[in-house]
């Protein structure tokens, strides 16, 4: 029930994107086409899924045991670059029809402040790796939820008689902030 | 071959300086850090327990060794230049991990002065309410050793969250096992 | 293009989070209240400016396939730097930021101008370009930061600002106030640059729009 629980938190009430402020820069960039949204989505979780497993590991038998702990900034962001490389490689060799949904999105997902802060969050509230991996993976998948929204929205706002000053980015942040009051009232929903 | 040996070079060479220059640093930052947790994660969990007092405590505080080795941090609390109280932190099993007081203890009945979360990662509306006076302000007053209702004690447990209860309760009495090993030692060094 | 010129443009030209749409995470996240705008910006300062030097000072050694890499590890020991320095004297603004202080690593702005500027120039420029940056992203930071607590909170750096019986806004220091602020700061930036060009007589520049990050464009890297 509890995990349960944090699953659907993490997903509506702290989604990522809207309520943690993590991942803007993608969130407002890939969002203008549903299809680019989903494949920036799916590349993401993937990503956060593995990231986390390896930075858990990390973290708990190399870092901590040896009072590295202060080092943790700067070893989780080389894991997930050499990961993301690592899985690039990977897809290409073994798993080609995923590497051609997902391929373009991975170079970028290195400097996406999801995965990383995914990787810092789970750390900072002490989950254990079953939990950290549910997290990671409900995260994704509110990352996407609201990429997915964002895009349909941003796709029929092409076609609206917009303010000069507002087209693009300013009304794309100013729906953002209306997205984000309507996901407030999932507050108290779960704790 | 060469770019690639040139490659490995320059990157270990990089991390290795970067690793020098942060463990350099953390040893100069480490007394620094840790006199500015104390003073805003411990420090106001002392406040919490003690109010009114004419000195500080965490300036004050002093390091003391136990019979088994282990070393504990005590805070004086003094009123009137008398010292009233000392407050020692410990830890207990919570439902999200370890669960920290600052535990106060009155010096001169040895009962309780109170206690005062400094670590919880309990459930919010639940295991959270621990820290709030309701349950925690049970304790005031209180003779050592402390337990639950439902084990015979007077502490009302937090309805839901026995384990985070239980988790606070070990705290405390973790702490009073430091504080009754260490009390000749302390009225010793702080005088009465 | 002197040193003079290399500061300055960070101030208004290249504003980072209103011109360049740079390191938005950041921006929405700490500035709900003008200090913590502050103190996330003298951090970005700090770990921009010296990444800036250390980086014009090594670009003639390091591979260029590596450069990347030698950037980030560059980039993240000096914000495992910041985080020390902070936890030892500044302790409550450290547990403000939170995790974004660590995540300074992954702000677009360190790896941009690192790549568009740092690794071309000389160490001098290079100072100057990181230090105007920065002291442009710290104004931005605090001017959000200050109008959102004044309209959320009634309070400017704590100091309550507003009349007596003043209703805040609350919903300005949480996450929607954030959006919407730096949307309407993000329009109005584009009233000012369209009519500063048809002033001078130029023609309307584009609307300032995410990109300049690279990290969403779809382009391959090399």
């Amino acid at each position: 029930m509890e995990i349960f629980q944090l699953f659907i938190a993490a997903i509506f009430v702290n989604n990522i994107v809207l309520a943690q402020y993590l991942g803007n820069c993608p969130y407002l960039g890939c969002s203008k086409e549903k299809g680019v949204a989903l494949g920036m989505g799916g590349a993401v979780i993937f990503v956060i899924i593995v990231s986390t497993l390896c930075t858990w590991i990390i973290q708990k038998h190399v870092l901590v045991p040896y009072g590295l702990g202060y080092l943790q900034t700067i070893v989780f962001i080389l894991v997930i670059a050499s990961l993301v490389q690592f899985v690039e490689m990977f897809l290409k060799k073994m798993v080609p029809p995923l590497y051609a949904a997902l391929g373009i999105f991975l170079p970028l997902i290195t400097t996406n402040c999801a995965v990383m802060g995914v990787t810092i969050l789970v750390q900072r509230e002490e989950y254990d790796l079953m939990t950290s991996l549910l997290y990671g993976l409900a995260s994704g998948m509110g990352f996407t939820l609201a990429l997915l929204f964002m895009a349909g929205i941003r796709e029929r706002l092409d076609t609206c008689r917009l303010p000069k000053a507002l087209a693009g980015t300013p009304i794309a942040l100013i729906m953002a902030g209306l997205m984000s009051l309507a996901f407030m009232g999932f507050k108290g929903m779960a704790q | 071959m060469g770019d690639i040996v040139r490659m490995i070079v320059v990157l270990s060479a990089l991390c290795g300086l970067s690793g020098f220059a942060l463990s350099y640093l953390k040893m100069v930052t480490a007394s620094g850090i840790e006199e500015q947790v104390l003073t805003y994660v411990q420090g106001p969990a002392i406040h919490r327990v003690f109010t009114g007092l004419d000195n500080n405590p965490i300036a004050d505080r002093k390091t003391f060794a136990l019979p088994d080795g282990r070393e504990v941090r005590v805070f004086p609390a003094r009123r009137g230049g008398l010292l009233v109280g000392v407050a020692i932190e410990d830890k207990g099993k919570g439902y999200g991990g370890d669960v920290g007081f600052m535990v106060g203890f009155n010096v001169s009945d040895d009962t309780l002065a109170g206690i005062g979360a400094t670590e919880l990662k309990e459930t919010p509306g639940l295991g959270m309410r621990i820290a709030e006076p309701a349950f925690s302000g049970q304790f005031v007053g209180k003779t050592l050793p402390v337990a639950l209702k439902a084990q015979g004690g007077s502490i009302d447990a937090v309805s839901g969250a026995t384990i985070s209860s239980t988790g606070a309760v070990t705290a405390v009495n973790n702490a009073a096992a430091v504080y009754t090993a260490l009390k000749p030692e302390i009225l010793k060094t702080w005088g009465k | 293009m002197s040193v003079m010129h290399e500061f300055t443009k960070g101030l208004w030209q290249d504003l980072p989070p209103f011109r360049l749409v740079l390191g938005l995470c950041p921006t929405l996240a700490v500035t709900n209240s003008a200090n913590n705008g502050l103190g996330m910006g003298a951090a970005v300062i700090f770990v921009l400016v010296l990444s800036n030097m250390l980086i014009s000072m090594v670009r003639g050694i390091i591979p260029k396939k590596v450069r990347i890499a030698c950037f980030i590890v560059i980039a993240a020991s000096l914000v495992v730097a910041v985080e020390l320095l902070m936890q030892a004297y500044a302790y409550p603004l450290y547990q403000q930021l939170g995790i974004f202080v660590p995540l300074i690593v992954v702000n677009c702005i360190i790896l941009a101008r690192a790549e568009a500027f740092a690794a071309k120039n000389g160490v001098a420029a290079s100072v100057a370009d990181g230090l105007g940056i920065g002291l442009g992203y710290t104004l931005s930071l605090t001017f959000l930061g200050s109008l959102r607590e004044i309209l959320g909170n009634g309070t400017w750096f704590g100091a309550p600002v507003m009349w007596e019986g003043f209703e805040p806004f609350r919903i300005m220091v949480q996450a929607p106030g954030a959006f919407i602020c730096l949307g309407l700061i993000l329009a109005g930036m584009n009233v000012i640059n369209v009519w500063q060009a048809r002033r001078k007589g130029l023609r309307e520049p584009d609307p300032v729009g995410c990109g300049g990050c690279g990290c969403c464009s779809l382009d391959k890297k090399d």
